[in-house]
């Protein structure tokens, strides 16, 4: 067999630009007769047959962030492909990876700094230049320092991560400011501080490799996750492959649902609730496994034995019987009993919940609830379970914090929600932080800079969000950085163009599927379109305008300085190694499956300044946590030191020390934490348990439940530009039940009206089975004011854009689809402010 | 879909479609002879789909797309989507098509190496062509037209020689071609050419796998040679008993189709949404979702 394997890749960057006679390089004669084809790797045009230059870089239309090689043909991008050396990916991307170019290439792309001319929120814009633009910003900024006040810089952003990220932060810690805002409440922040008060981390994979059950909860893990490409593979290869058993408990038929050996309608806001029965079922019946309750804290005694820890689950769950989670959830007592047998009875297994689950109020609780029927079968952290996330760990230079304030650096305190609002908000509540603007008594940005970012349109409460950021007595000057004018930009006072991922230095650190870090790599495939810039180096601009001294030059700077000093990396070769493959893992890595069982080294524990905490058995280290002394550190004890957990030795159970599950944001002990001192401590149950919603217990019988979804071919709001993916979807008719449509005369097609408390749209119902009856879903992607002509049908107002796209001609249609978060509340969850988006009741009537 | 109808095969009358789509004996697709496929002078070209394994996230669609640079209102390959059942007995189905590079004709059923869109292109048969296999470096000759079939089985368009005719986008029992506004039909400047899926020819010449293959995360889409009974396309054809007439899409019309469905809940007739005549809705992708 003649293998016309073009998986060696070092090949492709050598042949960058060669010029190949269509199928003279490579098929040749075989002796045997047989062809192997290669995945991926190389790339020819289709028109003069020439091989294209392959330059691997990374994705970055969504967080899951695959690394790609793309291929560049006369100074144009032209296609985009997995990278085929990723361990994550195995080279592949989605469809929004693969319409990649048109965030390039589309019409309406802004390519130069521009000034607003009329009333902010008036679409009145003049080009200006960069020295301009930085001059008036830096200008802005240099009072804020002179007062000793550069907190009042805020920096919100939707979408940094990995090396942008840190450029940002760098910067930004220079300058002197923390106020710097992001989007996790808005996403899943809420089971990540969930996971933080449990297990310690915060993300969690699912080992489909080498599963023997799935059970999924609120995910469309085959189209819609956040790690998509990686786990949705492996998930199908899992089901199809090896015929892993797979149950899907959703209020729609997802394609994950469609796929599963069944779809289990659920009620909305009641994942946790089954997922306590089956705890129920497990415990009364005597099918839990024991090898996990060692390390679990389950009551208030932290030196409970395995046996009164199995007693105290069991108590613990005793009232959440099969019947009694029939009755709200609609799931059959019958089948909460099969299925809770069934994945106890596995060799393993992996709980999988998102944020149908978690986007509620008490959500946490039901990811705890989650977590709990992983921890009595023993799939935590075990081949085939529910796995703590591992990202490549870079080193990056490091500039000189609070440079014209002492080194002080500060922050408003606007990012974590209202006094008393919430009790851990270890990823922020960046949906109050307009409102607490509003309002005034935590301080207001003068300077409010966003990028990667649409406040007005990605959090509930869309109109208010636009009065707030169009009253310039709140916010007094407002910077976008972006590369399409959209709802937010619209307010803004000064825009400045960005760069697209395909024209940009980063490095990357994407969680991965196989618990071994993935190092990879974003450089530019051509250069900045028009005057785009890159923010980090928009950073070094202003730094040099306030007289502030970077580490590093410019972001290309960052980047490669980053590579030549992050161990691996560098010894491979470093940044020209990175530009050459993009990619880079330890060959001899392993997953550290059970890593919670090791034993600290005595030698570890006699450290200077390492003590042991009688309350939690939690070794730590007082200097490290700068607590005065020893001895105030051990009066005020490791709970309630602040940032205690950044001291974590090790934890003490039956007379050993272990790593256990190390804190990351919150002080809790190195026990997997079910029974959470730290959530009894604000007056919130301390073992998981299920309370009523309180906006569905107080709903009328004309009320619906309000639910939205993401499809596959769109982010949040990042991607309606995109004309391939948008002339896929673009309309998003609110899905109803044929006996809830009924209930209200509607047939399919139907134009509706939907009101709730905070706003109103129109729309179509699309009336289907594949849904619960009482709820209306609307995905939110569409139903853009603003987002080029592509996204919302018109022409941004704006001087100095591409130019136009020929086949725009070819655009077929006129629906843009509408904005359900304009009903919805900013709402945040009491005890870790995520965003309560699935909590909203409406009315829907014929428009 | 109302919007959509402006843009099937529009510019022209659609032109006995019915009439020669309509002719189709019982034939199956064509038996897949082992020892035919050993003494093949050249590869032939098949994809196979397994339905079970389609997410339906359309990143084969979208690649497509990019890779071949086809304008909006037309799509070289879809997913269309079915839900079938009530509340709560509900499923959903996803089901790539493509052009099924078939190898019979409408005509007679028979495996002449004539499908009915190359028969009713008035430039074929055209100029006499050498393909060199890859396989066995052999010399094959065969006929050239504005639609044509080369010895691998790739139904192809010369551009240069296509009238813009249609004739060809209404032979097309499964409605997969459509024209090009971009490119001019070469023998007619005044009008469109006609195109369609060429299975990435400029790819797998090149020894790569077709784009939408590359990028299917569900590996859905699997291609290779038929005649190499090492293939992955071999092994699933007979793991899966595909040559039997239920595993390709209207097997009634006898065209012999090189695109083979893995089916084992038996639903791919019930997914597939045939053409209506004279439009191509069925062949956008559009998700009302």
């Amino acid at each position: 067999m003649t293998a016309l394997n073009r998986r060696g890749f070092m090949k492709l960057a050598s042949a960058s630009g060669a010029v190949l006679a269509a199928g003279a390089a490579d098929i040749r004669p075989a002796l045997a007769g047989t062809i192997k084809l290669s995945q991926s790797g190389r790339s020819f045009s289709p028109t003069t047959g020439k091989e294209r230059q392959a330059i691997p870089t990374a994705c970055w239309q969504c967080v899951t962030r695959d690394s790609m090689i793309g291929y560049v043909e006369d100074g144009r991008v032209v296609k985009l492909d997995g990278h085929p050396e990723s361990i994550r990916t195995r080279g592949v991307i989605c469809a929004k990876g693969q319409a990649g170019i048109n965030t390039v290439y589309f019409p309406d792309r802004i390519l130069y700094p521009l000034r607003r001319v009329g009333a902010r929120g008036e679409h009145k814009w003049k080009r200006i230049s960069w020295d301009e633009a930085l001059d008036e910003i830096a200008g802005r900024m240099k009072p804020l320092l002179d007062a000793g006040t550069p907190e009042k810089l805020m920096y919100h952003y939707g979408r940094n991560k990995a090396s942008q990220s840190k450029v940002n932060g760098d910067f930004l810690g220079a300058f002197g400011t923390k106020t710097i805002g992001n989007h996790t409440s808005i996403c899943e922040g809420g089971k990540w501080t969930a996971q933080e008060l449990m297990w310690g981390g915060h993300y969690d994979n699912w080992d489909f490799d080498n599963t023997d059950f799935v059970l999924v909860f609120g995910s469309n893990t085959l189209n819609t996750h956040t790690n998509h490409i990686p786990v949705a593979q492996r998930l199908i290869d899992a089901h199809v492959g090896r015929g892993v058993p797979m149950y899907v408990f959703d209020v729609r038929l997802t394609d994950t649902a469609a796929h599963a050996d069944e779809w289990i309608p659920i009620n909305v806001g009641k994942d946790g609730l089954v997922a306590l029965a089956m705890c129920n079922v497990i415990m009364s019946e005597g099918r839990y496994k024991r090898d996990l309750f060692k390390f679990m804290k389950v009551t208030a005694d932290r030196n409970a034995s395995v046996d009164e820890k199995i007693a105290a689950v069991k108590a613990g769950v005793a009232a959440f019987t099969p019947e009694m989670a029939e009755k709200d959830s609609m799931v059959p007592a019958d089948k909460i009993r099969e299925l809770a047998r069934a994945f106890a009875r596995a060799k393993s297994g992996v709980v999988v919940s998102y944020r149908g689950t978690i986007a509620h109020q008490d959500g946490a609780d039901q990811e705890r609830a989650m977590m709990l029927l992983a921890a009595i079968t023993n799939n935590v952290n075990s081949p085939g379970g529910r796995c703590q996330g591992v990202g490549a760990g870079w080193k990056s230079p490091k500039s000189k914090a609070g440079q014209k304030t002492g080194g002080k650096v500060k922050a408003l305190n606007i990012n974590d929600g209202f006094p008393g609002q919430v009790a851990y908000p270890t990823h922020h509540v960046n949906h109050q932080v307009l409102k607490m603007i509003k309002d005034g008594r935590a301080g207001r940005p003068e300077v409010y800079i966003w990028s990667c970012y649409n406040p007005v349109y990605v959090n509930g409460e869309v109109e208010e969000n636009k009065a707030i950021m169009k009253d310039e007595s709140l916010m007094p000057f407002t910077v976008s950085i972006n590369i399409v004018y959209d709802e937010s930009s619209a307010l803004a006072d000064i825009i400045l163009p960005d760069v697209t991922y395909l024209e940009r230095w980063d490095w990357e650190d994407m969680v991965s599927p196989t618990q071994v870090a993935e190092y990879y790599f974003r450089q530019p495939l051509i250069k900045p379109l028009g005057e785009s810039r890159d923010t980090g180096d928009i950073w070094v601009g202003l730094a040099q305008r306030l007289g502030i001294k970077l580490a590093w030059s410019s972001k290309e700077d960052f980047v490669r300085q980053s590579c030549n000093m992050t161990p691996g990396v560098k010894e491979a070769g470093g940044f020209e190694y990175m530009k050459k493959r993009g990619i880079w893992h330890d060959k001899n890595a392993k997953p550290d499956y059970m890593g919670f069982m090791s034993k600290i080294p005595a030698s570890a524990l006699k450290k200077d300044g390492v003590i042991f905490d009688q309350a939690t058995g939690v070794y730590w280290n007082w200097k490290k946590a700068k607590a005065q002394s020893a001895d105030e550190a051990m009066k005020v004890g490791y709970q309630n030191t602040p940032g205690a957990y950044k001291a974590y030795v090790g934890q003490e159970i039956d007379g050993e020390v272990y790593r256990g599950f190390k804190p990351d944001k919150v002080n809790k002990s190195g026990f997997l934490e079910f029974y959470s001192e730290l959530l009894k401590a604000k007056g919130i149950p301390a073992f998981p348990t299920f309370t009523p919603i309180a906006e569905h217990t107080a709903m009328a019988p004309d009320e619906l439940h309000l639910t939205t979804y993401k499809v596959a071919v769109h982010t949040h709001s990042r991607t309606s530009h995109c004309k391939w993916l948008s002339e896929i979807y673009h309309d998003n008719p609110g899905w109803m039940n044929p006996k809830t449509a009924a209930e209200r005369g509607l047939v399919d097609g139907d134009r509706i009206r939907v009101r709730s408390k905070h706003g109103e749209i129109t729309t179509h119902v699309k009336v289907t089975e594949g849904i619960i009856p009482g709820i209306i879903a609307i995905s939110y992607h569409v139903g853009r004011e603003f987002s080029g002509r592509y996204g919302s049908g018109k022409a941004d107002p704006i001087p100095g854009t591409m130019a136009d796209d020929p086949d725009f001609k070819n655009k077929w249609w006129d629906r843009h689809g509408v904005h359900p978060n304009v009903l919805i509340a900013n709402a945040p969850d009491r005890m870790t402010g995520q965003q309560r988006w699935m909590d909203e009741v409406v009315r829907v009537e014929k428009a | 879909m109302k919007r959509i109808d402006k843009l099937r095969i529009s510019r022209r009358q659609m032109l006995g479609a019915t009439a020669t789509a309509a002719a189709g004996a019982a034939a199956a697709a064509a038996p897949l002879s082992e020892a035919r496929a050993a003494t093949a002078a050249a590869p032939r070209w098949s994809m196979v789909m397994d339905m079970r394994r389609c997410i339906g996230c359309s990143a084969c669609t979208v690649a497509c797309k990019a890779e071949n640079n086809v304008s909006l209102g037309r799509f070289r390959t879809v997913v269309q989507r079915k839900m079938t059942g009530t509340f709560p007995n509900v499923k959903k189905i996803n089901l790539p098509i493509i052009c099924n590079h078939c190898e019979g004709s409408a005509k007679d059923g028979a495996d002449d190496g004539v499908p009915p869109c190359v028969s009713v292109c008035p430039e074929y048969p055209g100029e006499r062509l050498t393909y060199v296999s890859p396989t066995t470096g052999k010399k094959i000759r065969y006929r050239g037209g504005a639609t044509y079939r080369r010895p691998d089985g790739l139904i192809l368009i010369d551009v240069a020689k296509c009238i813009g005719c249609g004739k060809c986008l209404d032979g097309c029992p499964y409605g997969v071609r459509s024209f090009d506004p971009f490119v001019q039909a070469g023998a007619k400047p005044e009008e469109q050419t006609a195109d369609k899926c060429t299975f990435c020819v400029h790819l797998i010449d090149n020894g790569q796998d077709p784009a939408c293959v590359t990028t299917c995360q569900g590996k859905a889409r699997i291609f290779g040679d038929l005649n190499d009974p090492d293939s992955p396309v071999s092994k699933l054809v007979r793991e899966h008993n595909l040559s039997s007439p239920g595993n390709v899409l209207l097997p009634e019309k006898g065209t012999a189709p090189q695109v083979y469905y893995i089916d084992p809940e038996g639903v791919l007739k019930t997914a597939y949404r045939e053409r209506e005549k004279g439009k191509l809705d069925h062949y956008m992708e559009y998700l009302d979702a």
